[in-house]
């Protein structure tokens, strides 16, 4: 399960109308420059090692939603375009996009003489099989496609994605599912092709082992030229100690899943590696079902924001690696409010506003109101060795205002649905909250959407939420969403803890790894350009 | 088939009088030092879980040292902090509850079943025993580590779900080797003569079957004690053990694996306090068997 | 002789299909839907058409006795299905390239613990009460003691981090054996020292040992002849279990040092509601039990002439 793509919205700074008419750098010349680097370092040969922390159950544009398969399909199939480790949206099989001014209609220019690892020819013909095959509702990434009507064959190396209506997010996340040769993924169909896939990527996956490790070959027909590594490796290696152990050994160059903050702390003074930290768009939280009658007041849950000492979380659990959240977007997100009440740690204030919504503390600590305990569970994933001490420790502050917060453990699939149908009453992860590809908090917060995992309805949110969908420039919908996050902090639907930074550790033996990174999950699609020291 | 290549000459079968037996036993019992000092370390553990909130220097959940996230033993703190920044000491003695509710409730439920499901099973034999057998046979089949996880799924992980999952499901291992044993007890003179002398089953079968059994299920349970000590750290390993903030041996243990290579203290002192435990259990065990078995000469 | 095999195998049979029916339903009764894991991580949204489209794909929307009955029938003609997480792959795939890792570390890790385990019980029944008996108990004690996945990581420290001697995780080479067959050796090695020096002692002054002794037979003689032999006996029932323990008593290992086994696909499987894997290895397993059973009675029956088998 990903825990939220560290991606953000750089390109938010900028007006719609240059958005619009963003026409970004050819992939060439980049890669030219950072190849001539590494060969100029004499390096060539060898295995590169990652090492990530779940199976890779499969390695189709299916698949791509998980951060460590992401790794490893990114490095065989290539998407149009992507959004690089510093945020920006680059070029890979598209040369340039062309995006309409009404929002309807996106161009890609295709690159000429790519070829996949069958030899074949990549043509606008794959884009269109690709888009429309992966757009139909039995997909995972369906939905990347909302709004999309059809794919145009414009010429041989022209694809044109004719819109229904307008999806701000398409181009970032749509344009990020890879494309398969069509006429190699028609005859094996989806399941094949996710157990052997071919894509114009700098890899052919020579071994796929899903529970224990993946290996990659080079691919020397490259369009982007030949990687300078002979194989990549990801190694599954679930237990975060024994990852820390094996990039000390130097069995594994580098880790797609972090290890304990403790242990990256010692890598910081290492200098045999490098520790790159970049900050991720979704905070961690506590969504609370507000349909509960305990939790239905929000006077009771500003009290419990109010009630805990985020900062120790952040210092504690974290070593310090985040930030105490404000809003539900992160202060790097050019849609921030700063402007919103703010939650400082103060269990006076706490107690006072409990008493005034009507609960008295009982006679084993615990508030209680007409009988009722001010009690609730809150479920973490099993196994969750990160997350759980932060509920643990949300327990004891809770606990000190007189608010009960018991604590289970169960699989993701059952907090999923549990949240989903609203049989759960807490959880506590950080995938929904905070979007990665547009501010609109439409499946989160509207009452009838998809991941509304806290029961939200509030009627000037829903008006607000429709309202920005309709607007088009991103300066009118400012001050759209700088409202949304008000009410946010102010009916507090999940108590939010922080933004934490990413955290991951590369070996210095890998080398040709970029001076400045700002998004760290894309550092492993650029497996091509890395050669081993 | 029937006879074993060096079948006694009749052996006697145990007649001593039950207030001397018991005496004698207690007797050979106490001339064992292990098995004493067995006893002594587990009469410790359970001061040490009764007294628990006079014990403990500080509470094992709510005290927090703000900062002290990690840090190792000091005089104050002889067993340091735990992730969370709470006294270890103070954890590991509220642990001992659990540690000895889970090791020995589980271990008494699941004797119970096994000696009553492989007694009856092995003594009567026929369809008794195939039924009896079947049922043990799935269980057995059956992954435990499965059948945890879906009711702690369902139900919700505590105590009392560990308690009786364990105590309900590793009870098939006694019930196997109680009914083997029986089986061979079963074609014994003295049981035969018991039987052609008109006693009733029951009778038999509570005394010359059982305490015949009962030295391997004292061997197996003082095992299981610690086993199943090990199988809550297992559980929590899984995130199936005893809700948190609960301090639980296996808990504080598992938690503690994730910093093994920065606060290692973490999992040593649990580890060494479930150590000690099954130590002393077994010593207990092995104790109990010596004494009890009529048949042991001591000294050999 | 015949009638007595057919009516176990037909036993062990019923019992295979109690417990798939079992663990059907067992797996019904979790919480949650693999749907949703299907479809990624909320981060972007999800339809409900989408769902619903996922649902039929798999037949999860069928009532549930068809579901099972069409399990069943497949698994009949050896067809495992596919699993709902793992791309569709053949579930008897999945399953055929665990069982070696697994059986290999049990294989390995149960000769290395028979190999120590017998002649310490033995040693340690007849030198009662002295200090190898006392060494072995304690050793015995700490095998059992020591949670394995805490000795699994500290030999890690030690071995891979600190000497460099051995890889720290994974089967790359036959080095990445040694230490999860050491840790997993370790505890059945504790359990059958313990269970050999039960039983020897239990034999020692049994009649036909006095018998033996009394013909003249030398002390060695005794030991091995009759003693070890009958001793072999709890300690063959102990094995036969151990095996039914497999399952979970891999699945520390494996995720600690990181090796691709079916106890790690069990509870991952188990986790992810990945159903068709969970029944499928369940039932492979169950097999496999019934059989070592049966094997185990026969050893029984060869091992203690006492037992008829009738």
């Amino acid at each position: 399960m990903s825990d939220g793509k560290r991606t953000n919205l750089i390109d938010r700074t900028i007006s719609r109308r240059q958005f619009l008419k963003y026409s970004v750098y050819s992939a060439a010349g980049v890669y030219v420059g950072v190849n001539g680097l590494a060969w100029a370092q004499g390096a060539s040969g060898g295995e590169i090692v990652w090492m990530g922390h779940q199976e890779v159950a499969g390695l189709g544009p299916n698949d791509i939603g998980a951060d460590v398969h992401a790794a490893v399909i990114f490095n065989v199939l290539n998407p149009l375009v992507h959004v690089n480790h510093v945020t920006e949206t680059e070029m890979v099989l598209a040369r340039e996009v062309e995006v309409a001014a009404d929002g309807l209609t996106y161009t890609f220019h295709l690159h000429q003489d790519v070829r996949f690892h069958d030899g074949s020819e990549f043509t606008a013909d794959d884009v269109k099989y690709t888009y429309e095959f992966y757009a139909q509702p039995g997909n995972t990434v369906a939905s990347r496609f909302i709004g999309m009507r059809e794919v145009e064959v414009v010429d041989r190396y022209t694809a044109r994605v004719h819109m229904d209506s307008v999806n701000a997010a398409f181009l970032r996340v749509a344009g990020e599912v890879p494309i398969v040769p069509a006429a190699y993924h028609a005859s094996v169909g989806d399941d094949g092709f996710r157990t052997a896939p071919i894509g114009t990527g700098a890899f052919t996956v020579a071994s796929w082992r899903p529970a224990e490790s993946t290996v990659l070959a080079a691919f020397p027909g490259h369009f982007r030229g030949a990687p300078l590594v002979d194989t990549l490796r990801l190694d599954v290696v679930p237990e975060p100690s024994v990852r820390t152990i094996a990039l000390l050994t130097g069995d594994a160059d580098g880790t797609v899943w972090p290890l304990s903050t403790e242990d990256n702390i010692d890598f910081m003074d290492d200098p045999d590696f490098r520790v790159v930290a970049t900050n991720w768009n979704s905070p961690r939280h506590i969504p609370l079902n507000t349909r509960l009658p305990q939790l239905s007041d929000k006077r009771v849950r500003q009290a419990m924001m109010f009630a805990l000492d985020r900062q120790r979380i952040v210092d504690d659990l974290e070593s310090g690696f985040g930030t105490v959240a404000t809003s539900h977007l992160a202060p790097h997100n050019p849609f921030y409010n700063p402007n919103v009440p703010l939650y400082p740690y103060d269990p006076e204030r706490a107690k006072s506003l409990l008493d005034e919504a009507g609960w008295t503390v009982g006679s084993d600590g615990i508030r209680v109101k007409d009988g009722m305990r001010l009690s609730f569970t809150c479920t973490t994933i099993s196994g969750d060795q990160t997350r759980r001490p932060m509920a643990e420790l949300a327990q004891i502050f809770l606990r000190e205002v007189g608010v009960e917060m018991q604590l289970a453990e169960a699989p993701v699939a059952s907090i999923l649905e549990g949240l989903r149908q609203g049989t759960l009453e807490a959880s506590l992860f950080n995938w929904t909250m905070g979007s990665t590809t547009d501010p609109s908090p439409t499946s989160t917060l509207l009452s009838n959407g998809g991941d509304n995992f806290t029961g939200f309805a509030n009627e000037e949110m829903d008006r607000l939420i429709q309202e920005g969908l309709n607007v088009v420039d991103p300066a009118a919908r400012m001050p759209i969403y700088a409202r949304t996050q008000e009410l946010f902090a102010e009916e507090v639907p999940a108590l939010l803890l922080h933004f934490n930074q990413g955290v991951l550790v590369f070996s210095n033996r890998m080398k040709g790894l970029p001076e400045v990174i700002t998004s760290s999950t894309p550092l492993f699609y650029r497996g091509n350009e890395y050669s081993k020291g | 088939m029937t006879l074993p290549p060096n079948d006694p000459i009749l052996a006697a079968p145990p007649t001593d009088a039950a207030p001397a037996r018991a005496n004698k036993t207690l007797r050979r019992f106490l001339a064992n030092r292990m098995a004493v000092a067995g006893t002594v370390v587990v009469l410790l553990l359970v001061v040490l879980a009764v007294f628990a909130p006079w014990i403990a220097p500080h509470h094992p959940n709510d005290d927090i040292f703000r900062g002290m996230r990690g840090v190792g033993p000091s005089l104050e703190h002889p067993m340091g902090f735990d992730h969370l920044s709470r006294d270890l000491l103070s954890r590991v003695i509220y642990g001992t509850r659990i540690a000895l509710t889970v090791g020995l409730l589980s271990t008494l439920i699941s004797v119970l079943i096994g000696v009553v499901i492989g007694a009856v099973a092995g003594y009567f034999g026929g369809w008794i025993d195939e039924v009896l057998s079947l049922i043990t046979d799935a269980l057995m089949a059956f992954p435990l580590i499965a059948l945890l996880i879906v009711l702690a799924a369902v139900i919700g992980p505590s105590l009392t779900t560990t308690v009786l999952v364990i105590g309900g499901t590793v009870w098939a291992r006694y019930a196997r080797v109680v009914r083997a044993e029986v089986m061979s007890l079963r074609e014994r003179d003295y049981v035969t003569a018991a039987r052609a002398l008109g006693a009733f089953d029951g009778r038999i079968i509570w005394r010359h079957v059982v305490p015949n059994v009962l030295t391997s299920v004292i061997v197996l349970a003082s095992l299981q004690v610690g086993s199943i000590i090990i199988l809550e750290s297992a559980l929590s390993f899984l995130g199936l053990g005893v809700r948190p903030p609960t301090a639980t041996w296996g808990g504080i243990l598992s938690d503690g694996r994730a910093f093994i290579l920065r606060y290692p203290h973490i999992a040593v002192f649990p580890g060494l306090m479930i150590v000690i435990t099954v130590l002393a259990f077994n010593f207990i065990g092995d104790g109990l068997r010596d004494a009890l078995d009529p048949h042991q000469k001591a000294g050999r | 002789m015949p009638s007595y095999l057919t009516f176990r195998i037909l036993k062990g049979l019923f019992v295979v299909v109690l417990i798939s029916v079992l663990t059907f339903i067992v797996m019904r009764l979790m919480p949650g839907d693999p749907v949703y894991l299907l479809l990624g991580d909320g981060q972007i949204p999800i339809t409900d058409e989408q769902i619903a489209a996922i649902r039929a794909k798999w037949g999860l929307d069928r009532p549930l006795p068809e579901q099972y009955l069409v399990w069943a029938a497949n698994l009949l003609r050896g067809d495992f299905g596919e699993s709902l997480i793992r791309a569709g792959v053949p579930v008897r795939d999945m399953i055929f390239e665990a069982i070696p890792v697994t059986a290999l570390l049990n294989v390995y890790a149960l000769g290395l613990a028979i190999l120590v385990a017998l002649p310490m019980g033995i040693a340690a029944a007849v030198r009662r009460n002295t200090w190898v008996d006392y060494t072995t108990n304690i050793v015995s004690a700490l095998g059992i003691a020591t949670p394995n996945f805490w000795l699994a990581l500290m030999l890690i420290v030690v071995f891979a981090l600190q000497l460099r001697w051995l890889p720290p995780f994974g089967l790359r080479s036959w080095q990445g054996f040694i230490l999860p067959v050491v840790v997993m050796a370790t505890e059945e090695m504790a359990v059958l020292m313990r269970i050999t020096r039960g039983a020897v002692l239990e034999l020692l002054p049994q009649d036909f040992v006095r018998t033996a002794r009394s013909k003249g037979l030398s002390e060695r003689r005794v030991l091995y002849r009759h003693v070890v032999a009958n001793a072999l006996l709890p300690v063959v029932t102990v094995i036969g279990f151990r095996v039914a323990f497999i399952l979970s008593g891999t699945i520390i290992v494996e995720t600690v040092f990181a090796l691709p086994g079916i106890g790690r696909l069990f509870v991952d499987s188990v986790l992810r509601l990945d159903y068709q894997v969970v029944q499928s290895l369940v039932v492979v397993f169950a097999v496999l039990v019934v059989f070592v059973n049966l094997i185990t009675d026969f050893l029984y029956a060869l091992v203690d002439p006492r037992i008829r088998i009738s």
